[in-house]
């Protein structure tokens, strides 16, 4: 399987919404309030007004469901979704991956609309960084 | 990124469900008769009754939406769901359409595995992400998936 580096994400969130154990498992809302993004082909900033809906399931991983607007550096819109898998007591380091998936109506960045992509999650201090790499 | 090969996977359509004209495209239900899979660390049958719900989009770009339940040799379980895309050159699309063998290399035919399962021999599926890359055959795809590590 190949991949070629596609984007560095890091997100800013606001204080997380904690919703309580619903019927799917332990549920936390984080709104996104900004952040950046920045690759070869592609940078930009992230518009406020995103979330990353996030449940603890029972076996205690993190199920993650994101969607933002990303603004490129020359005013395109790109929709993003992921799902996501994190697993803080995976055996050696952390799992933490996504499957990001764009649309864009701007004819210059719809590469994007044909790609799928995987990412790599990582929680730092200022809040969470993904490396995002195209499935060539 | 780095993967690791988990399984092949090769499913046979019965009888195409062209739906036609939707709002978002145009979509074609693929039902599974069977199949099976085979890797390192499990291998098996597919049982009929899943499907791959795809879509063909404005763009030219296929998505898929196959859903399938795997059964292991020792008689485990395993709901898998993949969210997938193909494209590529219309010529090359149109010798698919015809049934044609086709080098998978000249098109784009990726999809994203996910697992469940009960069984706590197979438990590890549930904690992976996996990618895959496709070959459409005339009796239906093989997929070779990767585990995400």
């Amino acid at each position: 399987m190949r991949f070629r580096p596609l984007m560095t994400l890091r997100l800013s969130a606001a204080p997380t919404q904690n919703l309580g154990i619903g019927p799917r498992g332990t549920r936390v809302t984080f709104p996104i309030i900004g952040g950046a993004f920045d690759g070869e082909r592609l940078r930009g900033t992230v518009l406020p007004g995103g979330d990353d809906w996030a449940v603890t399931r029972l076996d205690g991983l993190i199920e993650l469901d994101l969607r933002i607007t990303l603004q490129t550096d020359d005013g395109a819109l790109i929709h993003m979704t992921f799902e996501g898998l994190r697993d803080d007591g995976a055996p050696g380091a952390p799992y933490f991956r996504t499957l990001p998936r764009f649309e864009t109506a701007e004819p210059k960045y719809a590469f994007l609309n044909r790609l799928l992509a995987v990412g790599t999650g990582e929680i730092r201090a200022d809040g969470p960084v993904h490396l995002i790499e195209e499935i060539v | 990124m780095q993967s690791r090969f988990l399984m092949t996977l090769e499913v046979a359509v019965v009888g195409l469900q062209k739906i036609g004209a939707v709002p978002h495209g145009t979509r074609a239900t693929a039902p599974i008769g069977g199949g099976h899979f085979e890797g390192p660390r499990l291998r098996g049958r597919v049982l009929p009754g899943g499907g791959d719900w795809t879509l063909l989009r404005g763009d030219g770009v296929l998505e898929l939406d196959l859903r399938v339940t795997l059964e292991t040799d020792d008689g485990a379980l395993i709901h898998l769901a993949s969210f997938g895309f193909r494209h590529g050159p219309p010529e090359v699309l149109a010798a698919l359409g015809r049934g044609e063998s086709v080098d998978p290399a000249a098109y784009y035919f990726r999809t994203t595995p996910r697992f469940e399962t009960a069984d706590p021999k197979y438990a590890f599926l549930n904690r992976l992400l996996a990618v895959s890359t496709g070959d459409r055959r005339a009796g239906g795809p093989i997929y070779t998936i990767d585990e995400i590590l």
